[in-house]
């Protein structure tokens, strides 16, 4: 049927769903001057990057950590740790996109979190940057879900 | 022969340290503003157990990579690195002192590698996150 197309089926987020080895990917992200000056603003980021046509090293950061959004409900999470390799600087005018995988789960102080490798990119296909995070999952106790990233 | 930020970057240096004041708007403008956030909806904060709303940590590391393209500019943009754990919540309101030591200076190719200890601490003087941060100078 022309214009049929899968729906994303989400599920509840916790320690016994989450599967180590699942991949996300991002929508693609247009690099516009907005997105810098709002950067700029929320940080107090006085750097003349739109002068240059260059974005702030961690720009995208968020749409790494959000990854899981795109498979989850998830309830509430605090995020724990986060790594950076910058291999190439974003740009203003990129389109960019995130690819991620689960690595690790595991519970400490009995507490569940969850450990994601991830590889942000332009469309292109060249890596610009690359990490890792571990973000912990705070499970729903009765009631509707929630946004934390 | 030495560039100047080479020359200039000892170890053992501390950085010019960057104050931050974490306004609510500042958040909302960083992470969006949400229904049942931690970091924009105040009552949902407090339902999780949360005094106010949180400010992201990814906040804390856009502020040491302030730090870090203040130092070295491109040299941190490509070919730099950065790793932190967020220990402490910051919440809206809070006024954050983002700090950096220079611990090491090593070949890295034909680049030397500057690796800086950096922390962020409210103003209580508690640290809310810390790790360390490594930048190329040509």
């Amino acid at each position: 049927m022309a214009g049929s197309r899968t729906l994303t089926e989400f599920r509840k987020l916790t320690l016994d769903s989450l599967q180590v080895g699942e991949e996300f990917v991002s929508d693609d992200h247009l690099v516009i001057p907005e997105d810098i000056e709002t950067h700029r603003f929320a940080v107090e980021d006085d750097h003349p990057w739109l002068a240059e046509g260059t974005a702030p090293p961690t720009l995208m950061a968020n749409q790494a950590l959000h990854l899981r959004h795109s498979k989850y409900i998830v309830h509430a999470g605090l995020h724990a740790r986060m790594e950076f390799n910058f291999l190439e600087p974003i740009r203003l005018g990129m389109r960019v996109r995130t690819k991620g995988k689960v690595i690790d789960k595991y519970e400490r102080r009995g507490k569940p979190y969850m450990v994601t490798e991830y590889v942000t990119e332009d469309d292109t296909g060249r890596v610009l940057v690359r990490g890792q995070f571990t973000q912990m999952i705070i499970p729903e106790p009765e009631a509707p879900h929630g946004d934390a990233r | 022969m030495a560039t100047r930020v080479e020359a200039e970057t000892t170890v053992g240096q501390a950085l010019p340290s960057l104050v931050k004041d974490v306004s609510q708007r500042r958040i909302d403008a960083y992470s969006g503003v949400r229904p049942r956030s931690i970091h924009s909806d105040e009552a949902w904060a407090r339902q999780k157990g949360f005094r106010d709303c949180l400010a992201q940590g990814m906040m804390s590391t856009a502020y040491a990579s302030q730090l870090m393209v203040k130092l070295l500019g491109p040299g941190f943009a490509r070919g730099g690195t950065m790793s932190m754990a967020f220990i402490k919540p910051v919440y809206a309101g809070d006024r954050l002192t983002v700090h950096g030591v220079i611990k090491d200076k090593r070949r890295d190719g034909s680049a030397t590698r500057v690796v800086v200890e950096v922390w962020v601490e409210n103003q209580h003087g508690e640290k809310t996150a810390i790790g360390h941060a490594t930048g190329l100078v040509h």
